[in-house]
């Protein structure tokens, strides 16, 4: 193992020139924008796809939620391709980063819980008492509905953020177990192999599995909100 | 130029500007907040801004109000030309004088003007492409029309000229940019060209079949995985390719990719197909069903057509039944009337018999009851003894002749 575990989450330089921000471009031309009524195979099962998915999330918003289609639809995407692109060998995953998640995650939760405090002052006050508490507890209970209100961006950014870089150490580590013991006992390091391959199924799982929770906690703030 | 907008109630034909103010009233107020024009202030209006009535408001000052909207255009009007005096309003008078204050007055007061008539001043001004057109007098609103054509010869020159000249001489380079036009180019959308049934070949998924023709003469078939293998065992030798733990999963995925792209592709690719049959059917069952549509039009308006040929049958039927029923009921009629003559001719032939009848039976009574009553009683007893020895003979002759 010439380089550490943490060599494939430092920023991605080449020749000294930072390309992170290409990487975190590159999904998007995955995704090529249908400009015709019959499409290409790729442009229609993505449209097929983006479909289904909308139709999902966005059925439990009322209209002032759903002017967030855009918003909540590109979130999927780009988490998905970008969780699903970095399980690739020697790439780079712009989400195991906790600055870009939670450059991700602030925004997004702030904009539902401003919305709510300006278009429902009262409801969203609201949230803050679950109903039929004693009334001792209240304070309490005030104080611990306002600080889980102040960590859920925080929460939404650590879960895709420790998901996504614990699979990938885990491969990693794996890996390296299968290499070391390729040369003591090439049996167990078969073993390990299919550990690596079930693993490896397990993270494309996992990668669109934070995808869709990180667009649903957010949707689901939203229709707290609107 | 001194033009004013006719009050549309009242005037027959609506020049496109101002009509030298006919058909306003003026009123005292209206005079006071007309705001005095200096001079400077005249001057510094650009030609351009004399001609379109819209823009003439900022000029003036904010006192004007929208009573005076109509008339601001005509107090813009650089007339230089007039004496700064002001006339005394006339109430309600439909002469077109809007001369007032700040402004020369070219002739003078208004009696006279009505007196002279309609008149047209065209004079060019110190700008030099200006020109002034007022219409005075009672009489221009029958005048209007003609007159403002004619200045709108004139006026349309200068206006076309003068803000090009002043733009151009203010603007420079500027123009240029400002002329040019964007977006001029077809939009690439359509049409597009048709997509290809299938993508460009590829060997082992990656590699493209022309990488293969193109080595192909030089090594053969066997070039390309050659070369390929090489290279990988090159890479792998020196060591610029490391084994390490990203290489098992690089193996792991690239295999469960490889495996799942073999095993689904071709489905995947099916269901997308399908996907787009689908859209396709159901426009084309759009077009089926409005071309069916129309047909069926077509052909009920062919049938109709065919119809109407045929509707002389109808009303031939139609008419015949008419006739038929008018000669029924004209045979009704006639019928009735002989009936009725009938009957009356009946009656008195009826009533005559009668009359006979009752004239015989009289006739027959008198005869009688004379007769009976001319019968004496000796006559009678004659008569009777008489038929007493008829008989006793007629008996005696009966018995004298036994049966034969």
């Amino acid at each position: 193992m010439n380089e550490n575990l943490f060599a494939s989450f430092t920023t991605p330089m080449m020749m000294g020139v930072p390309i992170v921000v290409l990487i975190i471009i590159f999904p998007s031309i995955l995704f090529p924008s249908p400009n015709r009524l019959i499409n290409n195979r790729l442009a229609t099962v993505q449209q097929w796809l983006i479909q289904l998915v909308s139709k999902h999330m966005l059925s439990i918003h009322n209209y002032k939620g759903q002017t967030w289609a855009l918003m909540l639809m590109s979130l999927i995407l780009f988490i998905g391709s970008t969780n699903l692109l970095g399980l690739l060998p020697h790439s780079f995953t712009p989400t195991t980063q906790l600055s870009m998640n939670l450059g991700m995650a602030i925004p997004l939760w702030a904009g539902t819980v401003v919305m709510g405090f300006r278009h429902k002052t009262k409801a969203s006050l609201a949230h803050f008492l679950p109903q039929g508490t004693p009334l001792p507890l209240i304070p309490m209970l005030v104080i611990i509905e306002t600080i889980s209100l102040f960590i859920q961006p925080v929460a939404l950014a650590v879960r895709l953020t420790a998901n996504i870089t614990a699979g990938h150490l885990l491969i990693h580590l794996i890996g390296g177990a299968t290499l070391v013991l390729m040369n003591i006992n090439p049996v167990t390091a078969l073993i390990t192999f299919i550990i690596l391959i079930l693993l490896t199924i397990l993270e494309l799982a996992v990668a669109l599995i934070q995808a869709y929770v990180f667009t649903l906690l957010v949707s689901l703030y939203l229709h707290d909100n609107t | 130029m001194g033009h004013k907008r006719l009050n549309p109630a009242r005037s027959v034909s609506h020049p496109p500007f101002h009509l030298w103010g006919c058909g306003e009233s003026d009123s005292p107020e209206s005079e006071a907040t007309r705001i005095p024009l200096s001079p400077t202030q005249v001057r510094s209006a650009t030609p351009a801004s004399v001609w379109t009535p819209a823009e003439q408001k900022p000029s003036l000052g904010a006192a004007q109000g929208s009573l005076n909207s109509q008339r601001e255009p005509a107090q813009q009007r650089p007339l230089r030309l007039e004496a700064p005096s002001r006339s005394a309003p006339s109430k309600g008078s439909t002469s077109c004088q809007r001369g007032r204050s700040g402004r020369a007055r070219l002739h003078g007061d208004r009696s006279e003007r009505r007196a002279r008539g309609p008149s047209l001043d065209l004079s060019s001004g110190t700008r030099g492409k200006e020109s002034l057109v007022r219409v005075n007098g009672t009489q221009s609103l029958l005048r209007g029309p003609c007159l403002t054509m004619l200045s709108r010869v004139v006026c349309s020159a200068a206006a076309a000229a003068a803000p090009r000249l002043k733009n151009a001489a203010l603007l420079g380079p500027g123009v240029l940019q400002a002329t040019r036009i964007f977006h001029t180019g077809q939009p690439s959308l359509a049409p597009l060209p048709p997509l290809p049934e299938h993508g460009g070949k590829v060997r082992l998924g990656l590699i493209p079949e022309e990488f293969f023709q193109f080595l192909y003469p030089k090594t053969g078939v066997t070039g390309p995985y050659v070369l390929g293998t090489g290279l990988i065992l090159y890479f792998l030798s020196k060591e610029i390719y490391v084994i390490t733990a990203e290489t098992f999963s690089a193996i792991s995925v690239i295999g469960l990719l490889v495996y799942v792209v073999k095993k689904y592709g071709a489905s995947i690719g099916e269901f997308a197909d399908k996907l787009n049959e689908q859209k396709i059917a159901q426009l084309e069952e759009v077009k089926q069903a409005s071309i069916k549509q129309i047909q069926d039009a077509i052909d009920t308006e062919k049938s109709q057509q065919a119809l109407v040929q045929k509707r002389h049958y109808l009303f031939d039927v139609q008419r015949n039944n008419i006739a038929m029923a008018l000669e029924l009921t004209y045979r009704e009629r006639l019928h009735r009337v002989h009936r009725e003559v009938k009957n009356r001719l009946d009656y008195h032939i009826s009533v005559q018999n009668m009359m006979r009848r009752k004239e015989q039976d009289h006739m027959i009574n008198w005869v009688e009851k004379h007769v009976v009553q001319s019968i004496s009683a000796q006559q009678e007893k004659e008569t009777i003894a008489k038929c007493i020895a008829d008989l006793k003979l007629l008996a005696k002759k009966a018995q004298a002749q036994p049966v034969l």
